[in-house]
């Protein structure tokens, strides 16, 4: 019941969006169920798809644990998006300038360093929060453009590949690369990293002090506080962790698939990702069908105009929608609490 | 060279004040809408379609009927399925910024553009002021005059009727209002239409007033620079619409700059910056007063 329970508010919102976007293709003249059918197999049909839906799913497994650690304890927070850009231009540059260190120190320096900087961002929101009870949805929603311009400024100007006339960094050591799974796809070691950050956050929740803390926390901040658990610190470090992980995604992004510093490389992770985490509600395997959902979408939908000329967007409709109807509450909950009362009810009032 | 940069301030201003007015009444209600900038787009795109071989007039009454039943729709949202304002308002402009793009390759074939022939333009204001002053007020467009003259009405139904009274009511505590028989809900969503039609109008301003062309990036994020000026405001008609009236002359500064070797990229990030320090500022005044409150009692 429980398992049927969650599994019907994750897919009712995704129904509903469906229906919406099936409305969208059919007003312009699209056949929605080939559409679907076409999406489905560029994001599946076949090993290489695959692999491609895995390579586009890997920030948002970032992105959607940045955001899922950090809504747990009820801290919440936009600013993965930020982290994220910070994170992925510390590493493109230690890895173009150490370019003299071998390869096992040099690479997981970039991430380590990509993790602290994404981090580090978190720092400001994070103590205003915990110090001063500021709201941490605008700081963090703010920092997001000052990281975008910040580091578009940066790569246009004092990191500018020479001879580049992109805003970009030049290319990081080949040391530093991260290793593709199976070229020719963009799959690299970074999914496994990802997936071992998810198993790691799995474990942490439901058997670590820290994972039963920041569940108390987030569901009765005020017990937590009378328990002698200290709230400001724990939003404080969660907000920090959920920095560090999506720095850590996008010095992935940046070691893996793109190999240096783009300007606006992220197409949105940091929101996806909220999407992915709320979808989740939290869950670990929740957050990698979600990410792996939102991944297949977007590359299916950049290989389906290859063939078909529906235009791509409908794909960031439906991303939006998603995101809209994901937190929307369809009385799901309340529906089943009445079910359940009625069944205990009609088993003779034992509970 | 001055007089230019005033003059192109209070063109940069102008959506700014629209929006923010809008965001700042949404706000007053009890929502924090981030959904502008997607509205804003929605607006733009509607005003050049109407203005085409049409009327500006009623390219505006569309802008803002669009933007008001998209902000309606995302109050519904917000007020009684109880999703997030925050998320509601991102997810919105992904999915309106997404729809855009859509309609324009499935109807037009074009990627992100549109150029119609005959766009009526908004009329402009001719001033009969000397020099100087001629230079900077003369020549705008009707909505940059409506846009200011918005700002001392709002703060006259805000603070001074029985309306602007019920809808601060409902944004400071909604369990009260409801207990004196005002309805919170439906206060939110019409100040959510409120917000949307002003956003709308801001963006026809862009589309038909500034360019007389669309393009997806016609709004460079100015929903989200309004929302830092109600922020920064701290919610006051007068202090947001100055706070937009900064905003627009960084933004007519920066834009004369960009030639010279200064960072554009830099300064575009100054109000979201503003913002967290004006945050920061108004935290500790507060702890300094709880602080105060505590030592005085003790």
């Amino acid at each position: 019941m429980k398992y049927l329970q969650s599994a019907l508010t994750i897919l009712f919102p995704v129904a509903i969006v469906l229906v919406i976007g099936a409305a969208v293709l059919l007003a312009a003249g699209y056949n929605p169920l080939t559409v679907y059918s076409d999406l489905m197999t560029e994001a599946f049909g076949g090993q290489r798809r695959i692999a491609a839906s895995l390579s586009a799913a890997t920030p948002l497994i970032f992105t959607g644990l940045a955001a899922a650690v950090a809504f747990r304890v009820g801290v919440f927070t936009v600013g993965a998006e930020g982290s994220l850009y910070v994170g992925a231009l510390m590493a493109a540059w230690l890895g173009f300038t150490l370019t003299g260190l071998n390869g096992w120190l040099l690479a997981p320096l970039c991430l380590l360093a990509g993790a602290a900087a994404g981090m580090v961002w978190m720092l400001p929101p994070g103590l205003m929060k915990a110090r001063l009870g500021i709201d941490e949805i605008v700081t963090t929603l703010m920092l997001n453009f000052i990281a975008i311009g910040l580091t578009t400024w940066l790569v246009n100007g004092p990191l500018l590949a020479p001879g580049a006339a992109n805003s970009s960094t030049p290319q990081v050591a080949e040391a530093a690369r991260l290793t593709r799974l199976m070229p020719p796809s963009t799959l690299t070691t970074g999914f496994l990293i990802a997936l071992a950050l998810l198993v790691t956050y799995a474990v942490w929740q439901r058997r670590r002090i820290g994972g039963y803390e920041t569940l108390v926390g987030g569901l009765a901040p005020r017990f937590a506080r009378a328990a002698g658990i200290d709230m400001p610190g724990l939003m404080l470090r969660m907000l920090l962790v959920s920095g560090a992980i999506a720095g850590l995604g996008g010095a992935i992004q940046v070691l893996g698939p793109i190999g240096r510093f783009v300007a606006g490389f992220s197409t949105g992770y940091g929101f996806t990702g909220i999407a992915v985490a709320i979808l989740a509600r939290g869950n670990p395997l929740g957050i990698l069908i979600g990410a792996v959902l939102f991944g297949g979408l977007s590359t299916a939908g950049a290989t389906i105009q290859l063939f078909s000329d529906v235009p791509i967007e409908i794909v960031n409709i439906l991303q939006g929608l998603i995101m809209i109807f994901a937190v929307a509450d369809f009385g799901l909950r309340g529906w089943f609490a009445r079910r359940t009362a009625r069944q205990t009810a009609a088993e003779g009032g034992q509970p | 060279m001055i007089t230019d940069i005033l003059f192109s301030a209070l063109v940069m201003t102008t959506p700014l004040i629209l929006a923010a007015l809008g965001g700042l009444i949404h706000r007053s209600s009890g929502i924090v809408n981030v959904g502008l900038d997607g509205m804003m787009l929605l607006g733009a795109l509607v005003a050049i379609i109407i203005a085409s071989g049409g009327n500006w007039a009623v390219a505006l009454v569309g802008a803002g009927f669009a933007g008001g039943v998209t902000g309606w729709l995302m109050s519904l949202g917000i007020t009684r399925l109880r999703a997030n304002e925050i998320i509601v308002g991102l997810g919105l402009n992904i999915a309106i910024a997404g729809a855009i793009r859509f309609y324009l390759k499935a109807a037009y074939g074009s990627s992100g553009n549109l150029m119609l022939p005959d766009v009526s333009r908004l009329p402009k204001i001719d001033l009969p002021l000397p020099g100087a002053l001629g230079a900077v007020f003369s020549g705008h467009s009707i909505l940059t005059w409506i846009a200011w003259a918005l700002v001392p009405l709002t703060a006259w139904v805000l603070s001074r009727t029985a309306l602007g009274l019920r809808l601060r009511a409902c944004g400071t505590s909604a369990a009260s209002a409801a207990a004196i028989g005002l309805h919170p809900k439906r206060m939110r969503e019409g100040a959510g239409f409120v917000a949307g039609a002003l956003s709308g109008l801001a963006g026809a301003y862009l589309s038909i007033g500034v360019v007389g062309l669309f393009n997806e990036g016609i709004t460079g994020g100015r929903g989200f620079i309004a929302l830092a000026a109600f922020y920064f405001g701290a919610n006051r008609p007068w202090a947001t619409a100055a706070c937009a009236l900064l905003f627009g002359i960084f933004d007519a500064v920066q834009i004369r700059l960009q030639g010279r070797g200064f960072p554009a990229e830099l300064i575009q990030t100054l109000p979201y910056i503003m913002v967290c320090v004006v945050l920061l500022l108004l935290g500790l005044a507060a702890r300094r007063r709880a602080q105060g409150k505590a030592a005085s009692h003790g």
